[in-house]
């Protein structure tokens, strides 16, 4: 036998399983990914973000929001009478008596002059 | 064939310039003082805005709860009462129904808005100070439909209000009516 030959290591076949596990790791990660991507799209199309305050930006104003949602409401069932009716009006007007404010949301706030955007020079020709 | 894609190219041509006219109309008619104007003040405009935005959140949030309880909570469960007592509610069914809708439109522009709010906060202003001011123009638009749609919510309640006055002076003035 030559020494100077180049000895051929024998070549150990590679597990079976390995290709697999490459594209079941793959396709996990792929299929993740687009479950992930099909949630954040619903959660900006559905309003859910405008209801979530955990967003960065909005830690400043978590306090402001009402936790205490402990409104029962009006039975659906029951008797009609004076009563009946006058107890709703009760609780119809201590509910309302929170939202009937019609200043909400005001777009004179964004007007330019509160802003600084507006055109000095044209208000004052 | 041909003509097919000579429609489609002038739609194309025609929907852009549609889209672009407005804003180039507006970038026009500014003066360069104007311009000025914004790109020194902008920041601070950024700032107020975020602010603005942020207290909007809890706003929204509280009254969105708010006008919904009163709808599931009160007016639904007050219209199923009477109509299971066999009372006509057409006018109080008619005006939660409208008032359900018109909390659907609230919900819809509320998010529009906020859309527009979130790319006005993060629009850079310095490079593009008309983009910017157009994009604050949009907003101000948005969150006029919002208080719009608020009010007419405060207007169907005062309503809803009304008709069960109306609904118990009809059949409960002196006498009880049927229980």
């Amino acid at each position: 036998m030559n020494e100077s030959e180049p000895v051929v290591e024998p070549i150990a076949p590679k597990p079976w399983y390995r290709k697999e596990l490459v594209l079941f790791i793959a396709t996990s990660l792929v299929i993740a990914l687009a479950l992930v991507l099909v949630s954040m799209a619903l959660y900006a199309s559905s309003g859910a973000a405008q209801l979530d305050l955990s967003r960065p930006g909005y830690k400043s104003v978590q306090s402001e929001l009402d936790q205490s949602d402990n409104f029962e409401g009006f039975p659906a069932t029951g008797a009609v009478n004076k009563d009946t009716l006058d107890k709703f009006q009760q609780l119809y007007d201590k509910q309302t008596k929170l939202v009937t404010d019609t200043d909400v949301f005001s777009p004179s706030v964004l007007d330019d002059s509160a802003l600084g955007l507006d055109d000095v020079t044209a208000s004052n020709q | 064939m041909k003509s097919i894609v000579l429609s489609v190219i002038g739609l194309t041509v025609s929907g852009v310039l549609l889209g672009v006219m407005p804003a180039f109309a507006q970038s026009e008619m500014m003066t360069d003082q104007h311009i000025a104007r914004i790109k020194t003040n902008c920041e601070v405009a950024r700032a107020t805005l975020g602010q603005i935005h942020a207290n909007d959140a809890p706003a929204y949030i509280n009254r969105n709860q708010t006008y919904f309880s009163v709808s599931d909570k009160l007016m639904a469960r007050l219209n199923s009462r009477l109509a299971f007592s066999r009372y006509n509610t057409t006018d109080l069914v008619k005006t939660a129904s409208d008032y359900s809708d018109t909390l659907a439109k609230f919900r819809t522009a509320y998010k529009s808005y906020d859309d527009l709010m979130s790319d006005a906060v993060h629009t850079d202003c310095i490079r593009e100070p008309v983009g910017f001011y157009d994009k604050v123009a949009s907003v101000r638009d948005a969150r006029q439909n919002v208080h719009d749609l608020a009010v007419q919510l405060t207007n169907l309640i005062s309503q809803y209000h009304d008709q069960v006055q109306a609904f118990e002076s009809k059949n409960f003035s002196s006498t009880g009516g049927k229980s």
